[in-house]
């Protein structure tokens, strides 16, 4: 498991040893720890915009002495719809695994509104670490299949006064951006917060989400993919 | 109502009036409740213009790390600034106003911007301030705002070395926010080649 403390460790170095400028995005456990909603986490995930940041970033990790991992693909869901050229990077040392992904998360991209969303920066030298909002990482936790990810979705819904307002608009802005399945995948996780660890998601919420979903999935078929 | 309840219908920025309002309960009910959260770790106290208690409340157990860039222009400058996001400098010293000032002036928001202004007072190391706004590119804006906080406040001079220098970059006109200019500082604009974004009323504040 990576402390908060450790995580900011590891960034200093990142960022000492970058030369050049680096945005990312923090989205996952670790982003929870920067809000104070989350003591640890077992592992950190960053969202580069672009390959090029990316690859910057493995080998400053490389040097620090983490290796490439390959086979723990599966544990995404949904991790047979990733583009080839989207798959994300693991990199593992000791008990610390880092996830490296470019433009988004398997089902889910990061857009214009989830940057305007961003509520905290870090700056690190010449790492710069956007921790994105509490709506955001909620998003961001329907494309992965391990159970303390809903775990940590239900633990942010009972923390913060989530605007579920930004969760229906932000599934629409998705579909606009060519990822149609993310409100089907987003109502299937919410349908299990709600049956499985009672969270208290409004009933409206699920069911516009399930609508927009259910339009998507018409609209696939109606093309025929 | 229960304490962790009432903390969450309450978070984020607040003041004695905003919290009677919310919970519809009067002034000296909403300090009781300031004074029940403080002591379970759920509100910290800032100060605002006027030393207006403006109340932090949050149920998150946040670690404080790093230099948050716009608590130090409000540890500097007269004119506060309260916005809804963060930026956060790890570094292993504080950063100093000059590298304040700069990161103010480059974020190209006007309200940071004019709350930068008030940091013009403590510059005490001119050629720090020209060699990080010019690593920002931004020297003509610096030395544009300076002379526009000269007409409004008291600040200290800059060397001529360093005025000299930077007069020496002009080059075209650039706007220092956007598509944002005023009439009221022709002379400066003309000097720097840069478009103030401010008018007199606005730097009222710093008259107050």
């Amino acid at each position: 498991m990576i402390t908060f403390d450790e995580q900011l460790e590891l960034f200093k170095l990142i960022g000492k040893d970058l030369n050049n400028k680096v945005t990312c995005f923090a989205i996952g456990g670790n982003a929870m720890m920067f809000y104070g909603a989350k003591e640890e986490t077992k592992d950190i995930d960053l969202v580069f915009l672009n390959k090029k940041d990316l690859e910057e970033v493995k080998k400053v990790l490389y040097n620090s002495g983490f290796e490439d991992k390959k086979d723990l693909i599966k544990i995404f869901r949904h991790h047979e719809v990733i583009e080839k050229e989207n798959m994300p990077v693991m990199m593992v040392m000791k008990e610390e695994r880092i996830d490296l992904f470019v433009k988004g998360v398997i089902t889910f991209e990061i857009s214009d509104t989830i940057d305007k969303r961003v509520k905290e920066t870090h700056e690190f030298d010449n790492l710069i670490v956007k921790v994105v909002s509490p709506e955001d990482i909620i998003l961001m936790k329907s494309a992965t299949e391990r159970k303390k990810d809903k775990i940590d979705a239900l633990s942010l819904i009972e923390k913060f006064n989530i605007n579920w307002d930004i969760i229906v608009e932000e599934s629409i802005n998705q579909t606009k951006l060519e990822r149609e399945l993310f409100p089907v995948f987003l109502y299937d996780f919410l349908t299990e917060l709600k049956e499985d660890l009672k969270a208290d998601i409004p009933k409206e919420v699920i069911n516009k989400v399930r609508d927009i979903g259910k339009a998507m999935m018409i609209k696939r078929l109606k093309k025929g993919k | 109502m229960e304490l962790y309840k009432i903390a969450k219908k309450l978070e984020g920025l607040q003041t004695v009036s905003t919290i009677a309002k919310t919970l519809d309960i009067n002034r000296r009910t909403a300090i009781n409740y300031a004074w029940k959260l403080r002591k379970n770790g759920f509100l910290t106290t800032n100060y605002g213009r006027r030393k207006i208690r403006l109340y932090r409340i949050s149920l998150l157990n946040k670690k404080r790390n790093g230099y948050s860039l716009y608590e130090l222009i409000n540890e500097n400058s007269r004119v506060k600034i309260a916005v809804r996001e963060d930026f956060i400098i790890h570094s292993d010293r504080k950063p100093s106003v000059e590298e304040v000032l700069v990161r103010g002036i480059a974020t190209e928001r006007f309200r940071i911007v004019l709350a930068s202004l008030g940091l013009f007072n403590k510059i005490r190391n001119w050629p720090e301030l020209k060699l990080l706004a010019d690593k920002c590119h931004i020297s003509r804006k610096v030395g544009a705002l300076y002379d526009v906080s000269r007409k409004m406040m008291k600040v200290r001079k800059m060397d001529d070395r360093t005025r000299n220098a930077i007069l020496k970059n002009k080059k075209g006109r650039e706007y220092i926010i956007e598509n944002l200019k005023t009439d009221d500082f022709k002379d400066i604009e003309e000097l720097w080649g840069v478009y103030v974004p401010f008018n007199r009323a606005d730097l009222e504040a710093y008259k107050e």
